[in-house]
């Protein structure tokens, strides 16, 4: 910090300014050493593959490495085309939709929801250790999730049907994890129980910035809780809740708040509930990775990349103009 | 009117005492029940009726997952790449972070917009494999480790947070002559615990829950981690293949679905043990990356 002051103060000639550049240059070389490094990374692993991107226009095969995706033949929209005319393409993009969207009207307001119950509590011993134990499942792998679905939910040892079945109240146990009919709200419901503590942090973070004389003079005026919930708690939250929704939708596609779809259609997918659990995601991955087609996966990676970015700029642009708050 | 206001706020608290209550248990009950089904008889299990305590208490489960090499080796990996990972990935992180945390950088929106771009925009998992593939790291240790070393979203929480660091402390350090390095290390790490804490606890839990490199990354069995492996004997007990398996022991009580609430056990308690004491840290900085990024 020092040194800029000092070299402030030299003449502002265009030579001296170059010398000067130069010479802080020199003086911050480690500083760039360090930040060289990273830039290393991020140009291998983020860079490069941006560049591989090329790969869906063009018939690459994985023998042909890094320069293949330059050097091989281009075929121009190929891919896209047979993308859309893929038998299982509706299907596909329905999956998609319905699953993100789903999410977004179910699975998004349930954090808002808790961190308002959660701000209405006055014992702090109780608050932080509903707090504590709500944002545990967020820890743990989606892999644990899948076990322990299958633990309380399979047909055959899961104990829920097991108990449901002792109760009498079902005649045969519910497939909710092998049927097309239940993966969707299935897929809701584990979301938030997933993601639903730890978003609170955020929307409890935005609660505690509310000026507390607000909830002093409404409590004057002869406001009871639902009302000042209504008028202050809430007013207090919309800008934290428009940024997070466009984050939200923006990466409705990949994950964010609503967790992972990729993840859960694929742990969670299977022959059976196939029907409903493919997504465009899931599908690019097995193409490519399974089946080795490398540039046909590409494609339909680039398609999605696409949408996402015009969900997240057009969700922004809405916000902006309903709200007044955005993220960009 | 006082009344009836005060008989509506005990009928409000308890009904949000009431539902916090059962999403509370809604979160804790799964974890309670696979822990006792891991303590439980695998074929005893089976029968039902285990909700509350284990009925049939046995330590077999543990002994037939420790007994296997398999289990033993991915448990290995695990702590070894969740280890190293978080190391490598918090020091460059940091180190990178340091660097950018210069107001006076040059070249500094440059770095910076660099970093935003590859935060915002990516090739898609099908190029990131043929990267990967040409450098050689597939099938290797190093996949798990390398690529995750520079975390573009922690480095914009660390840059906050050292700039928050008051600048004496490294002018006091630059006058007596110490280099970047030593500056780094002996006085801005020391003083950044609440973000190193954060940046640990999230590059730890992701590298003890990744399964997606360990599945399609590597092919040798000898570097499968432990959710790969539960993934594999999750999918094994969905196929009909779980009758099978558990005939092929019949003389012990381990089933695959015990096998399975076993590896869960394992894999989810380190992270119960270490969470808590993070908790404190990674409130903060989760809120921190809320405000500035």
């Amino acid at each position: 910090m020092e040194i800029n002051t000092q070299y402030s103060t030299l003449p502002a000639s265009k030579a001296g300014k170059r010398t000067s550049l130069w010479k802080r240059f020199k003086k911050q070389k480690v500083l760039h050493l360090f930040v060289g490094l990273g830039m290393i990374f991020l140009l291998i692993f983020s860079y490069t593959p941006m560049f591989g991107i090329l790969m869906a226009f063009k018939d690459y095969t994985i023998s042909d490495g890094i320069k293949g995706i330059f050097t091989s033949e281009w075929v121009g929209l190929k891919y896209f085309d047979e993308f859309i005319h893929d038998y299982q393409f509706g299907n596909i993009v329905r999956n998609t939709l319905v699953l993100s969207f789903l999410k977004v009207i179910f699975a998004f307001p349930a954090p808002i929801l808790l961190a308002i119950m959660l701000n209405e509590v006055k014992n702090r011993g109780f608050k932080r250790f509903v707090q504590t134990i709500s944002y545990l499942p967020h820890f743990i792998s989606w892999v644990v999730v899948v076990g322990v679905s299958y633990a309380f939910l399979s047909a055959d040892v899961g104990m829920i049907n097991r108990a449901l079945m002792e109760l009498g109240l079902i005649d045969k146990p519910l497939n909710v994890l092998t049927s097309p009919n239940y993966f969707w709200g299935f897929a809701v419901g584990s979301a938030i129980w997933k993601e639903m503590g730890w978003w609170t942090i955020i929307f409890l973070a935005a609660i505690t910035g509310i000026n507390p004389s607000l909830y002093e003079a409404a409590e004057m005026d002869g406001a009871g809780r639902l009302a000042r919930i209504r008028h202050i708690t809430f007013p207090g939250m919309k800008g934290t809740i428009v940024v997070v929704l466009v984050l939200t939708i923006g990466s409705i596609l990949g994950g964010g708040l609503v967790g992972s779809n990729f993840e859960q259609a694929y742990l969670f997918g299977n022959s059976i509930n196939n029907p409903t659990s493919e997504i465009v995601q899931t599908y690019a991955f097995k193409v490519g990775l399974s089946d080795g087609r490398f540039s046909y996966a590409a494609a339909i990676d680039l398609i999605q990349s696409v949408i996402s970015v015009i969900l997240i700029f057009s969700s922004n642009y809405i916000a902006k103009r309903v709200s007044g708050s955005s993220l960009f | 009117m006082l009344k009836t206001q005060k008989q509506k706020d005990i009928l409000f608290d308890s009904f949000i005492y009431v539902a916090l209550f059962i999403i509370m248990l809604t979160m804790l009950y799964p974890f309670y029940y696979v822990l006792i089904a891991s303590f439980n008889k695998g074929t005893d299990t089976l029968l039902g009726g285990v909700y509350l305590w284990p009925r049939n208490v046995t330590l077999e489960n543990y002994k037939i997952f420790l007994a296997d090499t398999k289990w033993l080796s991915a448990f290995i990996v695990t702590v070894a790449r969740t280890v190293l990972g978080t190391l490598l990935g918090l020091l460059l992180t940091s180190l990178v972070a340091y660097a950018l945390s210069h107001r006076d950088l040059l070249f500094s929106k440059t770095y910076f917009t660099i970093i935003i771009f590859a935060m915002y925009f990516s090739g898609g998992l099908i190029p990131y494999y043929v990267v990967l593939r040409s450098i050689g790291l597939l099938n290797s240790f190093a996949v798990y480790i390398v690529p995750s070393m520079l975390n573009t979203f922690f480095l914009l929480i660390a840059i906050s947070f050292f700039r928050e660091i008051p600048g004496e402390l490294k002018e006091s350090a630059h006058m007596d002559g110490a280099g970047e390095l030593v500056i780094f290390f002996k006085i801005i790490l020391p003083v950044s615990t609440p973000v190193l804490a954060t940046m640990a606890l999230f590059m730890g839990v992701g590298q003890w829950n990744s399964w997606l490199d360990s599945a399609y990354f590597v092919q040798s069995d000898s570097l499968r981690t432990l959710t790969f492996r539960m993934m594999e004997v999750i999918n094994q007990s969905n196929a009909p293949m779980d009758s099978l398996a558990v005939a092929n022991r019949p003389t012990s009580g381990v089933t695959s679905f015990s096998l399975q609430v076993t590896s869960m056990v394992v894999s989810i308690v380190p992270i119960i043990c270490v969470y808590p004491f993070l908790q404190k840290y990674f409130v903060h900085g989760i809120m921190l990356g809320s405000v500035k990024g």
